[in-house]
């Protein structure tokens, strides 16, 4: 196809001048290239601007970025940050992409195809938060509040979270990072010793690091990672448990090979020796725990031969570790843990480590698990309500108590995802998707999508197109960490033997934000404005949001600035035990809500023969699916191979690089495939890959397909009944080469 | 260098090429519109492609929709991917605002011109078109081409090759055609290689 003139006939001819003059009466007025003054040649408009708080993972250091011309060209940490300092990870640096990724979601988007089948239209935002509006409380008006459900995730989800929780009034809101992650962990602690554990052990003063599964290294969150290493340099010993040779099992003393799902008995067992033994901290027990007695007695079956058979790791190991405890107690770290959502009796093995902290005395203390006294800065957010518990799903209303009585803040996710699929015990019509990937983050896909065929009305907000974000009716872009105000971030110096300082820093734009991207606030109050809620309304942007949060530390957004986005002030010592500090290795509530009251542990299903039992974890690179189309980041780690014993491999004929697909136990094949690492650092009984590859959604062009999606593979659902939080760990798999299934070798 | 009436008549031309690039919107995409848009294929020898369009659009339950949802697909976020964002960087550099932006800007400002507050990114097609307008406006046609060769051909003719394969819709093939059509170099006897 061509025209049959030339260009320059055209220009040269009358043709030009008969056709121009229509064609300026279609044209817009107004142009985005604009007369200025003259410039010199070079580079204009270098500075660096302070205040950034990253959010490629939860851990958001601190930031500066390197501006050229409106461009962020680079992103360093701040150098007066007394957390991460001038380091950042490389998901940190690789933040820029994120920024400029060309697939990011720039406009209002309306899906005129099929839900999960998009047919995207750019819309305005008026039509789009018309529609968002309406459709909520049209849902509301019909069915109740407790018709929406929602699932949120991040430090911009919060205050829509609290909109839709309080203003709204649902109690349907289910968070991944509390029921697909840390939920269990704080609630275990907080049902032992009466607050979430955090992270808070007091890594480089230590003399024993215990990890049970943590793999610090391939975890990495600078701070945190600084703290450990710190510990190793000042000659702490390592002690890890895990089926695989992590990267911190590589510098570990002892490296525990446990047996999956049993990190429970060995805990016990550890408890056990030393009470048995006389070694644990007698004084601390009696001035600071209750219940010993009952625990004592609980615990007493578990000798170091049963568990040593249970967990199928040596007694004698159990032994050393049990020793190498009680010589350097109270001067030991017993690690929390973050992601402990493994195997649906989760919450007894966080309390069992919660007690093993108590009867080593490790509380409070050097090299223990101490909180740090960090700043206070008051928070704004909607103003709660109570709406009562008619509603709330995790309430059995015949019993009159909580179906899961430890449950993390929100409503457990099977419960939201059970009533809505079926209708019972009431409607929930309209779903709310604001920063989660529900899709790669809770277990289940067919069942996630069956939740979002039922609803009469999905929308969602991110910044990229996950794969959730095919499902929504209406997809909503907003502005990115680099693009807006919002978190405070505030604590204290990471070494707790220095000079006690303590930080506060607000999350400052480096640049405004592109496109037609929007923040938080302005998408919830125009929502809520619609809905009905305007007079509700706590603040009327993000900057006042922030400033208001400030101004209760006697700070401000200005004040911050002009301090290179970070004030600092003198901190308190965090050692020393409050008087009223308690330990209950024997919980009688928990007794009476009909679970075991002392750490208890129970065995998980083992795998069916010729399969073995999928692990995942975190990769050193990258944030699960979130950093997956980060072109930086996927060169870096392109795939997720999956680790396969060296003996299981030889037995299958695999080799190292082999390309190989999955099939679990329920015969669910994954969609894509990866390559085999064989190595003698797995246990026979288990493969493992890296959590949050093999993204289904086209739209993120790098992501998608590479490597395997372990969600995919994880259809059986597992509740940690305590809790109602899922237990992921529990699903089994053969390997595919070539389109043939292979039984892995007992 | 074109005469001063003829650079006005080039400067609306690349003015009207920028404005067959906004996304679709009945503040102007419209009968009259279209019809302006069907007389200057025709003066070209486009007829044929002017009634392709013609039929699509008369077709359609909703053409408008139809020309929304194509815009999206192509040069926002579509399945299975965005075919061919209008940003010179995307082909340059492989992101948004990546050195080619930086540059483009800077060309932009020697030129004595910056972007809008509201403007979208320097390299996007829309504004790389006004800018050639602008120039035409003032008569600075060695700009002109000078813009054209460094950094305006160099990933246009990777964008229009996207488009051609990629659209669905005849509207942006033969939009992305036309823009070719007038950025595109001609030997000295101004002879252009029929592609086809």
């Amino acid at each position: 196809m061509a025209f049959n003139l030339t260009r320059r006939k055209f220009l040269q001819t009358a043709s030009l001048a008969a056709a121009a003059v229509p064609l300026s009466k279609v044209v817009s007025a107004s142009t985005g290239v604009t007369k200025a003054p003259l410039d010199a040649k070079g580079t204009n408009g270098d500075k660096t601007v302070v205040g950034g708080i990253c959010e490629m993972c939860f851990w958001r250091c601190q930031l500066v970025g390197k501006v050229r011309d409106g461009r962020l060209m680079k992103l360093e940490g701040n150098p007066k940050s007394i957390d991460n300092g001038t380091a950042i990870c490389a998901r940190g640096n690789a933040g820029v992409k994120l920024l400029y990724d060309v697939d990011r979601l720039k406009y209002p988007m309306k899906n005129v195809g099929k839900r999960g089948e998009p047919k995207w239209k750019r819309i305005s935002w008026k039509e789009a938060l018309d529609e968002c509006g309406s459709k909520l409380k049209s849902t509301v008006d019909k069915y109740g509040a407790q018709g929406i459900c929602v699932f949120p995730h991040g430090s911009s989800a919060k205050y829509p979270m609290h909109y839709f929780e309080r203003a709204v009034g649902t109690h349907n809101v289910s968070e991944a990072s509390f029921f697909q992650c840390r939920g269990i962990r704080d609630t275990a602690y907080v049902a032992t010793i009466g607050k979430a554990p955090g992270e808070k052990i007091d890594m480089p003063n230590t003399k024993v690091l215990f990890f049970i599964g943590d793999h610090l290294g391939e975890n990495v969150h600078v701070s945190h990672i600084k703290a450990y290493i710190q510990g190793l340099q000042n000659g702490a010993k390592l002690i890890v448990a895990d089926p695989r040779f992590s990267a911190s099992a590589a510098k570990a003393d002892i490296w525990v090979q446990i047996k999956p799902g049993t990190d429970t008995a060995y805990i016990l067992a550890i408890m056990n020796y030393l009470v048995k033994n006389n070694k644990y901290d007698k004084k601390f027990v009696e001035e600071h725990t209750d219940g010993f007695e009952e625990f004592s007695a609980a615990i007493s079956e578990w000798s170091l031969e049963k568990a040593a058979k249970e967990c199928d790791i040596p007694a004698e190991q159990i032994k050393e570790v049990a020793e190498m405890l009680a010589a350097n107690a109270p001067n030991v770290a017993i690690h929390p843990g973050r992601h402990v959502s493994w195997y649906g009796n989760d919450f007894q093995r966080q309390r069992a480590l919660a007690c093993l902290t108590g009867i080593l005395g490790a509380y409070y203390v050097k090299g223990g698990w101490v909180p740090s006294k960090g700043p206070k800065v008051g928070g704004v957010s909607w103003a709660k309500e109570d709406h009562g518990h008619k509603y709330n799903l995790n309430f059995d209303h015949h019993e009159d108590e909580k179906v899961h009585p430890f449950n993390p803040p929100g409503t457990p996710t099977e419960l939201i995802r059970d009533c809505a699929i079926s209708g019972k015990p009431y409607p929930i019509k309209s779903c709310v998707v604001w920063g989660q990937n529900p899709m790669q983050t809770i277990p289940g896909q067919e069942k996630m999508k069956d939740l979002f065929r039922a609803m009469d009305f999905v929308m969602c907000v991110d910044v990229m197109p996950t794969d959730v974000t095919m499902w929504a009716d209406i997809l909503l872009p907003e502005a990115s960490y680099l693009e807006r105000y919002d978190y405070i971030k505030k604590g204290t110096q990471w070494d707790l033997s220095k000079e006690h300082q303590q930080y506060i820093s607000a999350r400052i734009p480096f640049i405004p934000a592109m496109f037609e991207r929007k923040d938080q606030i302005y998408i919830t109050n125009e929502i809520a404005k619609r809905m009905g809620h305007e007079a509700k309304i706590p603040v009327k942007t993000i900057e006042e949001m922030v400033d208001k949060s400030l101004a209760t530390a006697n700070l401000s957004i200005e004040k911050l600035k002009a301090e290179d986005g970070i004030h600092i002030q003198p901190g308190k010592d965090p050692y020393g035990i409050p008087e009223d500090f308690e330990v209950l290795l024997y919980n009688e509530d928990i007794e009476d809500a009909g679970h075991p009251g002392a750490p208890t542990y129970k065995p998980v299903e083992q795998p069916p023969k010729g399969f073995a039992r999928l692990l995942y974890g975190r990769a050193p690179v990258h944030t699960f699916n979130r950093s997956q189309n980060n072109v930086w980041l996927k060169n870096a780690m392109p795939d997720n191979p999956v680790w396969l014993n060296d003996q299981v491999a030889a037995n299958l004929g695999l080799i190292d690089g082999d390309v190989v697909g999955f099939v679990n136990s329920e015969g669910v094949e994954s969609r894509t495939t990866t390559t085999v690492k064989v190595t003698p650092g797995i246990r026979k009984d288990c493969v493992y890959m890296y959590h949050g590859y093999g993204s289904a959604n086209p739209l993120l062009t790098i992501g998608v397909g590479a490597g395997v999606d372990d969600q995919s593979l994880i259809t059986k659902l597992a509740v940690d009944p305590e809790t109602g939080c899922n237990g992921m760990r529990n699903n089994f798999v053969k390997l595919i080469k070539d389109g043939k299934v292979l039984d892995i070798p007992a | 260098m074109p005469s001063p009436d003829t650079s006005q008549d080039i400067a609306t031309l690349y003015r009207f090429l920028a404005q067959c690039m906004h996304y679709p919107d009945s503040d102007w995409m419209n009968e009259d519109f279209l019809n302006v848009f069907y007389n200057l294929l025709g003066t070209l020898g486009g007829i044929e492609e002017g009634v392709e369009i013609r039929k699509s659009i008369n077709n359609a339950e909703d053409y408008l929709e139809d020309l929304q949802v194509e815009y999206t697909r192509l040069f926002i976020n579509g399945v299975p991917h965005v075919v061919a964002p209008p940003y010179g960087s995307v082909y340059m550099d492989k992101s948004l605002q990546g050195t080619f932006a930086g540059n483009t800007l800077a060309f932009y400002r020697e030129k004595g011109f910056a972007m809008d507050q509201n403007a979208d990114l320097p390299d996007h097609l829309i504004h790389e078109l006004e800018f050639l307008s602008l120039l035409a406006e003032e008569n600075d046609s060695a700009g002109e081409k000078e813009f054209l060769k460094k950094l305006f051909r160099p990933w246009y003719t990777q964008f229009h090759a996207r488009v051609t394969k990629e659209a669905h819709h005849p509207y942006f093939r033969v939009v992305v055609m036309l823009i070719d059509f007038f950025t595109k170099e001609e030997d000295e006897d101004g002879f252009q290689p029929n592609e086809a």
